[in-house]
């Protein structure tokens, strides 16, 4: 038998004869190297998943002309900016009055799929197949349910609501049209681009400083309560997540080091038997150290796997979308595991080794 | 016997008892904190999330439709109804009282700058900006400074006048776009409607309030001749975020269902209540904030709930873990009971009990370790501490004894279902 075939015969078999001090042992590491990975997987992918919770928002940029309206070719250039994933929509105003009553109404003119898209947190009243959204106190301003008619100077629309909303804002006293109905009924073009670009606070506050970059002369300012908010609530969140990730997986750590320590300490017999025979120190520890570092190895692969598992099933739970496995952290999390069971499992040693095996075989 | 047998498994096991000690201590300050954590998540990013500003909007029912357009509003000063200053203190007055975190009155006019070359036309608004106020034997002090975190102010916030000063011009604040584009600065003094005031700072929001004059609404009050008109005023509450249950009609809820729905700080009951003590106006929730906000802090809390109970369960496998180990190398002392005639209760009752006592002991440390963690991310985060509540301590205390016996069961009944002589000749 070669020095290896007996070195894997002693291992497997410490592992086999002792089978519940070595599964212990296994679950111990196991459970660091779970927690471990699914920490980090979900920090490493939580400012992303949280700043998508600020979608709802609606437009965080704004995007004014202060001289005539905004030109296809720099709304073009906005679309380019902001993306697929995000949102651009033109919108003009202009007073027009009702024709019931004479009181001045804001009118709208945008596309209203966008609108409504941009402002999931309004509550909309479908009312019938018209055109025009309408704001709740407009709404209640203009008793009658039907169709009613607006003036612009000399010109005339009819408006048949589509629906009503309520916003809590100023627009609850306004009403949205069709941009080309708008048009034709002001002649005004839109000078304004309401933007939402999705993304983390960095990857707004980059979109904002290209679109100054490309949109020389037009005012590009952030709807800065939102930016703010984001910024303040994914910051703090990561911070939590962070430290008590961090007080967890050290403390389950101190926990995992505390169990091998002291299986290894139970296993003075077996360290004076190894002396008695004729085993040097050098063997001795390899020994112990190539044990736990194979229990180790199989614990914090077992750990990772469950780790990304319970970090994916999170994902799923809280953000509706999977938190998927960080490859990057395989190997940190094994290294990791096998670093601290070697100083867990050897660091015992240096103490009995102070002691005569003779002395440990008489129980001492 | 029993008593003997137990102190002086303590007295000559001192290491393995603090291993195992240690690991079950180890285990309760990490389900402490995090349950202190967890539990404490949702009021403090609640308070994050006030940086959006007001969630509810107060305007007076009788109110025209507001002409607001490119940030200038269009709406005549004498037309339309106003909410009387005087009643504003009864927001404080309602069930959820505590929930407002403040409130800002809004009043607005059109004016002119009268300048040597030109007169130019702005909007002033008059609000709060950190105005004290007492409700019963409580002082509180609210504006937009509190309400409205973005706003920036370059120079000096004016203050809330209770009269119109005599000894020099009042100050007021320069949207920061009227200031650029009319060559104002802080100490520029101005004159509208005949009267004198002061620049004291130059105002950045982001929003419409750069193109105007924001004062204190005192003064507006006084420069329009309407004392104690206020004609929106905005409502920072703190609340839980919307269900179905919040979004039924109170009118429709039966006597005992509508208790419950107003003992909620929803959006919706608030605005119930406060149109309760401001008959003549309307309350709404301003959607935008109070929709989304509420959307954030379910998911923040969710993660942190799902953590907690991801960290919870590894404690108690690591801690089980840590009991079986300590167990299962006791197996020769097991063996020298029985062969010395105890049965197997009398072992395991001996056993448990040690765990108990462990579990205690450990429950006790791993808790006070587990406030002052708590306490400190609280602090580092934050700014502000996280209490534990003391009835985590019962349910840390429960935990852990139940957790060691899990962990010591298992390893017990292994460890007797060895015969007495196999195990202390070292064969099991």
């Amino acid at each position: 038998m070669t020095r290896t075939q007996l070195l894997l015969r002693l291992l497997l078999k410490a592992a086999w004869v002792r089978k519940d001090r070595a599964f212990t042992a296994l679950v111990s590491v196991a459970v660091v190297a779970t927690i471990a990975t699914a920490a980090l997987t979900i920090y490493s992918d939580l400012e992303s998943k949280l700043s998508r919770e600020f979608r709802g928002f609606g437009a965080n940029i704004v995007v004014t002309k202060n001289s005539g309206a905004l030109t296809a070719g720099e709304l073009a250039g906005i679309h380019k900016i902001v993306g697929n994933g995000g949102e651009v929509m033109p919108v003009a105003y202009a007073v027009a009055s009702l024709q019931d009553g004479g009181a001045k109404v804001i009118v709208g003119g945008t596309n209203l799929e966008k609108l409504r898209r941009m402002n999931t947190s309004w509550s909309f009243e479908d009312r019938n197949d018209g055109g025009a959204l309408v704001g709740a106190r407009v709404a209640e301003s203009v008793s009658h349910g039907g169709s009613w008619q607006i003036a612009y100077g000399h010109a005339i629309s009819s408006i048949t609501p589509h629906a009503v909303f309520h916003s809590g804002s100023d627009d609850d006293s306004r009403v949205y049209i069709p941009l080309e109905d708008f048009v034709r009924l002001t002649g005004v073009q839109p000078n304004t681009a309401l933007v939402r670009v999705e993304g983390r606070p960095q990857e707004i506050q980059a979109a904002i400083a290209n679109l100054s970059a490309a949109l020389p002369g037009i005012e590009v300012k952030p709807v800065r309560q939102i930016t703010q908010a984001q910024t303040a609530v994914v910051g703090k969140t990561r911070s939590v997540v962070l430290a008590s990730s961090a007080v967890v997986v050290v403390l389950i750590m101190l926990c995992m080091v505390a169990t091998f320590t002291g299986s290894v300490l139970e296993r003075r017999k077996d360290f004076a038997v190894m002396k008695a025979l004729g085993a040097s120190n050098r063997t001795v520890n390899f020994l112990f150290a190539s044990e736990s570092a194979l229990l180790a190895l199989t614990g914090s692969i077992a750990g990772y796997i469950l780790g990304c598992g319970i970090a994916f099933w999170i994902g799923k739970a809280n953000f509706d979308a999977a938190i998927l496995p960080q490859p990057l952290l395989l190997v940190p999390v094994l290294l990791g595991s096998v670093a601290l069971a070697l100083i867990a499992s050897t660091a015992p040693l240096r103490l009995l080794q102070q002691i005569q095996p003779a002395g440990i075989l008489r129980g001492e | 016997m029993f008593l003997r047998l137990l102190f002086e498994s303590f007295r000559r096991q001192k290491r393995r008892k603090s291993v195992a000690l240690l690991a079950i201590a180890l285990g309760m300050s990490i389900a402490t904190a995090m349950i202190a954590v967890g539990n404490d998540i949702g009021d403090k990013i609640n308070q994050e999330l006030r940086s959006l500003g007001a969630n509810l909007v107060i305007t007076p029912i009788e109110d025209t439709l507001d002409v607001n357009i490119g940030g200038v509003n269009l709406k005549p000063a004498s037309e339309g109804a106003f909410i009387n200053e005087q009643d504003l203190i009864k927001i404080k007055s309602i069930f959820w009282g505590h929930n407002i975190k403040g409130y800002a009155p809004f009043l607005s006019d059109q004016v002119s700058i009268v300048r040597p070359d030109r007169n130019i036309p702005v909007e002033i608004i008059g609000t709060y900006f950190n105005q004290s106020l007492r409700y019963g034997n409580e002082t509180f002090v609210t504006g937009v400074r509190t309400i409205n975190p973005w706003w920036q102010v370059e120079g000096e916030w004016p203050p809330d006048y209770a009269d119109w000063p005599q000894d020099r011009p009042p100050a007021v604040l320069a949207g920061s776009r009227l200031a650029t584009e009319n060559h104002l600065r802080v100490g520029d003094i101005l004159v509208m409607h005949s009267h004198i005031f002061r620049i004291s700072g130059v105002l950045n929001t982001g929003g419409s309030e750069d193109g105007a004059i924001v004062a204190p609404l005192h003064l507006v009050q006084a420069l329009m001749g309407k004392p104690n008109a206020v004609r929106r005023v905005i409502v920072s509450a703190l609340t839980k975020p919307e269900d179905a249950f919040a979004r039924k009609d109170p009118s429709k809820l039966s006597p005992a269902d509508l208790e419950r729905w107003s003992c909620s700080p929803y959006a919706n009951s608030i605005a119930y209540q406060l149109r309760e003590v401001l008959p003549n106006a309307r309350v709404e929730q301003i959607r935008q904030v109070e929709q989304n906000q509420g959307k954030v802090l379910s998911r923040v809390s969710g993660l942190m709930l799902l953590l907690t109970l991801a960290a919870l369960l590894a404690a108690a496998l690591a801690v089980s873990a840590a009991m079986a180990a300590t167990i299962l190398e006791r197996r020769q002392e097991v063996g020298l009971m029985k062969s010395l005639g105890a049965g197997n209760t009398a072992v395991a009752s001996l056993f448990l009990t040690e765990a108990a006592f462990l579990a205690l002991t450990g429950g006790i440390i791993g808790f006070i370790a587990g406030a002052i963690l708590a306490h400190r991310i609280g602090q580092s985060i934050f700014g502000s501490a996280i209490v534990v509540h003391p009835v985590v301590l019962a349910v840390v205390l429960f935990a852990a004894v139940l957790v060691t016996f899990v962990g010591s069961a298992g390893a017990v009944r292994k460890a007797m279902q060895f015969e007495p002589a196999v195990v202390l000749r070292g064969d099991a």
